[in-house]
């Protein structure tokens, strides 16, 4: 197991400076010229001149990037040239809201998905089967961007029940807080839900089959027992990894429902970061982002082996 | 949560089982109609300028949000364009980038997996690597990134799409390819001396083909709906040409006066993706051997 | 020198408070007010130019030298009094004593000077530069007497110090050097508010400063600002009553017209001077010719415009200055909206008329450029919608790399900053790279007259010379925008689009 966990450790750190290093060229690309974003419209070229070479950016791009990294590596992220903020203390400004968003909204999707999968796999082929599937896919065409409107008007506007936008702090107000993301979580795990419904059911439906599943329901016992105790422990691999997939992803943001629901997480801040030039902010925030990412993976990695003894001994 | 959809969808295909080949399915009426209704969006799409249709984008600025007429069918949008027409042309756009961007994924993605599923090793954990920074990296600055730099059309944002939905794509060729690699016509066409591109044309080619194929439907109709995510935030398909997800997006602003701006494109858009998605099926029910599967 | 007093404030304050404000204003009470955009911070030297956002933020924690009343003229703010030198070069400001920021320190004319000195210093790279390039010096005669030389002469000085911006706002200079990276987003003004706490993206939370040097006229305990980026959520939080006023503006036409139906509501709007504006880029073909140029005018047809964008809310422009500004023509020289002769002048042209415009990939710039196009297509022209980002627009527009541009002239007391900027020859900002020595020398003029009535003519004659080149053209008039519950009173005219709310009060 510690050899495991080593390698794949040794893994993501290529993973790291791979993602890290995109950004910079991805940066380098943009159209304007952090030098003159700072001095702004009326800078001579030679002010704009000094000032490149003053910051580095005269600097061949690998260059610019090794020293980056040892800044980092020294545990300096740099600060935002824009507003002074640390990219530590705007990352840990946005980061618990973006978790708790994340959080809320995977369990809420898994809470809708793992029932109605298991109602579909005992009844594979059914109509309701058949309904709930078809429904999974048709939500597609209801974009979040919809979906949230639409619940803001029902929910906030309507009924007055929760919060319309923004988001109060958990120490400050727990009950609050949780309100805050009730709309949003709702809105995310609405577009969910349907991709890890479908993957548990048709996992489910292939454990179902297996001769254990057979001999289980021949000792007599309870339906109910057989799915949750037997069947969806080892049906459940490619849910997870959708999940970690999933979670991975919401590290990063989730830009439209941050915007729509004022809310202050990493989405709204890489793209602030990305449409000021605030290219130390953006270099900082990817990095935290991949950082997430690669630790989820690793962990999905981990309950892989958990769920599955087989992995550890090399199935694909 | 904007682009990176496509990335999501590495699901459904698990080659762990295999299990005797008992084919149950049968080609049933909502495969029909399905079919029906993906011909029809796709000869509106074709043929759009040929239709007795007003203009997508001529406007009759007085007339914004009009009211269904015999000259309107249903009604004009915000800027007081034919809700009709746009419907048609939108199609166009949604189908074209809902095609080619999961055609790039499955052609690169499809061919990254099979290289890494057959040959394993240092070129597997290259690929899977490669796949990884991929996944890693915050779509959205992707997306923001190559349209500021290569500016927006049709074209870029089909790469956009279809860059992000490789990881997908090369996840679900590696899986298949690896359980195929065991199998005995591949063991059997090994022990007859065939070459590696002959064993991976000829044998694992076509079969990794089926699955990645009904994959790609599914691909197709998240493209779609990502199109749409990127219209709202400005990264859309240039305008004026529509697409069902950016009339989605303008619709939303006047969802209490006039819902139908934002519900139609929504419904045609249901239909799609829905149709899609049971052509998917029923092709990946005819090739999986397992019962109910996706 | 001839002086002139233009108003004693401290008798001025006192008879106001013998006359008392009409009804009884209640005290207390938060206000939350829903903004558009994010605060990046208050420190001109890392925001550069604030946009309103942060000028709304602006008016609650800073004072300005001089305000704006009622009739939009200077009145006293930090400054009671103040005078000039017969060339309008010279300007001297008598300050308000016993005045102290939120950290405690005195304000002061020194304090003045070494702000002004700062953002001045070529080696801190303000970016503000160029809005204080005409103020040669800001120098402390005494602690309450303080000096602005200027380079080129300025009849309307002290209006020009009314907004809340980088470089009019009063800030503490010890905070400034002791906070260091940090003053940014923990500004320390003289105020009616003080920030207590702000979190990025979410809130900032001001409270009463209970030592204002007028704070008898502050009725609110606190104001908490929100960005809300989404105008259909902003809008829901207002009517929900999460936030008691929310910024708008036209393109939010449907939300505007409900909240004037609703009666729990309110609409604030103000007449601004200035316009939304657009450059064409005269030295590329095919808008280097004036026959294109003025065939592109002329096939605006800005009823209709207003209509399919606004609902009909936008107020067609044909000058820069607008019916709020002080600017009156009898002749703006404005080219007749006409698509047949439009059509003609493209025909007579010849070759084809095809080139790109840039809009804002937001609604709203795909909505103008929609129209625009429209509009265009009408009278055999083409025109290629190309979205950028906000950052791009001003990098694009410097480097000149643009066919056609939008821009804006904003709601400013006085014309002169941007009118020159914008139209003279040798300024740096000349987008359309255009050059006319008669358009010169009525900039020249306008900006050392003081009379008012002859500046108005003299930018007259300078509308007619743009309008005619059809170097530039305007769309529509500027309107600011709030939208608050009923019982939000007290928040003064949105000179220049800024929401100031220290001095309102819950009914």
């Amino acid at each position: 197991m510690a050899r495991f966990i080593g390698r794949r450790l040794l893994y993501l750190l290529p993973v790291l400076l791979a993602v890290t290093l995109l950004t910079f060229l991805i940066a380098s690309l943009l159209p304007g010229d952090l030098a003159v974003t700072i001095l702004g419209d009326q800078a001579t070229p030679e002010k704009v001149a000094a000032l490149r070479a003053q910051m580095g950016l005269d600097l061949p791009l690998w260059q610019r990037y090794l020293l980056w990294l040892w800044d980092v590596l020294h545990g300096d992220l740099g600060r935002s040239f824009r507003t002074g903020e640390t990219v530590l203390s705007a990352v840990g400004d946005r980061l618990p809201i973006s978790l708790e968003l994340m959080v809320m909204a995977e369990v809420t999707a898994l809470l809708i998905a793992i029932p109605l999968a298991i109602l579909c796999a005992v009844r594979s082929g059914s109509a309701t089967d058949r309904f709930l599937t078809g429904l999974a896919f048709g939500k597609l065409s209801l974009p979040p961007f919809m979906v949230a409107i639409l619940l803001i008007y029902l929910f906030a506007v309507s009924l007055n029940l929760l919060p319309a936008t923004g988001w109060i702090p958990f120490a400050e107000d727990p009950i609050a807080n949780i309100r805050s993301f009730v709309l949003p979580a709702l809105t995310l795990a609405i577009a969910e839900w349907p991709v890890l419904m479908r993957v548990l059911r048709s996992d489910m439906i292939a454990t179902l089959q297996e001769d254990y599943i057979a001999m289980a329901k021949a000792k007599g016992l309870r339906p109910a027992r057989i799915l949750l105790v037997h069947a969806l422990k080892p049906s459940s691999l490619t849910l997870v990894t959708v999940t970690g997939i999933n979670i991975g992803r919401l590290i990063g943001g989730a830009l439209i429902v941050e915007t729509i629901f004022a809310l202050p997480g990493i989405g709204r801040l890489l793209v602030g970061a990305i449409y000021a030039r605030d290219f130390i902010i953006l270099q900082g925030v990817v990095l935290f982002v991949a950082v997430g990412f690669v630790v989820v993976n690793f962990i999905v990695d981990m309950l892989y082996a958990v769920l599955d003894p087989r992995i550890r001994h090399g199935r694909a | 949560m904007a682009a990176p959809r496509g990335a999501v969808l590495d699901v459904g295909v698990d080659t762990s089982t295999v299990a005797p080949v008992r084919r149950q399915r049968r080609v049933g009426g909502l495969f029909v109609a399905s079919v029906i209704w993906i011909a029809l969006v796709a000869l509106g799409a074709i043929f759009a300028d040929l239709l007795p249709i007003p203009s997508p984008t001529d406007m009759d600025m007085l007339g914004k949000r009009a009211l269904p007429s015999a000259e309107h069918w249903l009604g004009n949008d915000v800027l007081g364009r034919d809700v009709f027409s746009r419907l048609i042309y939108g199609g166009r756009i949604s189908l074209t980038v809902g095609l080619l961007a999961p055609v790039l994924g499955v052609t690169i993605g499809g061919a990254l997996g099979l290289l890494a599923g057959y040959f394993r090793g240092r070129l597997e954990t290259f690929i899977t690597g490669g796949v990884d920074v991929l996944l890693a990296f915050p779509p959205l600055v992707f997306a923001l990134a190559v349209t500021a730099y290569l500016g927006q059309s049709i074209a870029n944002i089909t790469l956009v799409i279809g860059v992000l939905g490789i990881p997908a794509f090369t996840r679900v060729a590696r899986a298949v390819t690896l359980s195929l690699s065991e199998r005995e016509f591949v063991t059997a066409a090994r022990a007859l001396g065939a070459t590696h591109s002959r064993i991976i044309l000829r044998e694992l080619l076509p079969n990794v083909a089926l699955p990645l194929v009904a994959f790609f439907l599914l691909g197709v109709a998240v493209t779609i709906v990502v199109e749409g995510a990127l219209s709202f935030l400005g990264l859309g398909v240039p305008p004026p040409a529509p697409s069902w997800g950016s009339m989605i997006g303008e619709g939303r602003e006047s969802l209490d006066i006039a819902p139908w701006l934002a519900f139609l494109p929504a419904l045609f858009m249901f239909l799609t993706v829905l149709a899609f998605n049971v052509v998917g099926d029923t092709l990946r029910a005819l090739t999986d051997p397992r019962p109910g599967a996706l | 020198m001839r002086t002139i007093v233009k108003a004693l404030a401290l008798a001025a304050s006192a008879a106001l408070l013998a006359a008392g404000p009409a009804t009884a204003q209640k005290k207390g009470g938060t206000l939350t007010v829903g903004l558009e955009l994010d605060i990046p911070g208050f420190d001109g030297l890392k925001v550069g130019v604030y946009d309103t956002a942060a000028n709304i933020a602006a008016s609650l924690i800073f004072d300005t030298l001089v305000k704006l009343d009622d009739q939009g003229k200077p009145e006293p703010g930090l400054a009671v009094s103040w005078s000039h030198s017969d060339d309008f070069k010279v300007w001297t400001f008598k300050l308000r004593p016993n005045v102290k920021f939120h950290d405690g320190t005195p304000f002061n004319a020194q304090a003045l000077a070494w702000t002004f000195a700062r953002l001045k210093d070529p080696k801190n790279n303000c970016r503000c530069a160029f809005y204080i390039a005409n103020v040669l010096s800001v120098e402390a005669k005494d602690d309450l007497t303080v000096v602005h030389t200027l380079k080129d002469p300025s009849a309307n000085y002290p209006a020009t110090l009314t907004r809340p911006t980088e470089i009019n706002t009063v800030q503490s200079p010890t905070a400034i050097q002791t906070k260091g990276d940090d003053f940014n987003r923990n500004p320390v003004g003289t105020g009616p508010f003080i920030l207590k706490s702000w979190t990025a993206g979410d809130r900032m939370v001001l409270e009463r400063n209970p030592d204002y040097w007028d704070k008898d006229k502050i009725s609110l305990d606190r104001v908490v600002l929100r960005p809300l980026p989404d105008s259909q959520s902003r809008f829901a939080s207002l009517k929900s009553g999460e936030t008691d006023l929310v910024w708008a503006d036209e393109f939010e036409a449907d939300n505007i017209q409900r909240a004037k139906q609703d009666k729990t509501l309110q609409v604030l709007s103000y007449a601004g001077s200035g316009a939304a504006v657009n450059v064409f880029n005269t030295k590329v073909p095919p808008l280097d010719d004036v026959r294109v140029r003025q065939a592109l005018v002329m096939a605006l047809d800005r009823k209709k415009m207003s209509q399919a964008i606004t609902n009909g809310l936008a107020r067609p422009a044909s000058n820069p200055f607008g019916d709020g500004s002080w600017v009156k023509c009898k002749d703006d020289g404005a080219l007749p909206e006409d698509p047949k002769k439009a059509a003609a002048l493209i025909k007579e042209y010849g070759k084809p008329v095809k080139f790109k415009m840039l809009f804002t990939a937001t609604p709203r710039g795909r909505a103008n450029g929609q129209v625009l196009q429209q509009l265009w297509k009408n009278v055999g022209a083409e025109m290629e919608i190309e979205q950028v980002d906000q950052a791009t627009i001003p990098a694009r527009a410097f480097q000149r790399k643009f066919d056609i541009t939008p821009w804006r002239i904003v709601d400013f007391p006085d014309p002169d900053l941007q009118m020159f900027a914008n139209f003279y020859s040798k300024s740096p900002l000349n987008l359309a790279n255009f050059t006319d020595p008669d358009l010169d020398k009525a900039l020249e003029a306008a900006r050392t007259t003081a009379d008012e009535a002859k500046r108005s003519e003299y930018y007259c004659e300078a509308s007619r010379i743009i309008n005619k080149n059809a170097t530039w053209f305007w769309t529509f008039q500027n309107t600011y925008y709030a939208m608050a519950k009923a019982r939000v009173k007290g928040v003064p005219k949105l000179y220049g689009g800024v929401i100031d709310v220290s001095h309102a009060w819950l009914e």
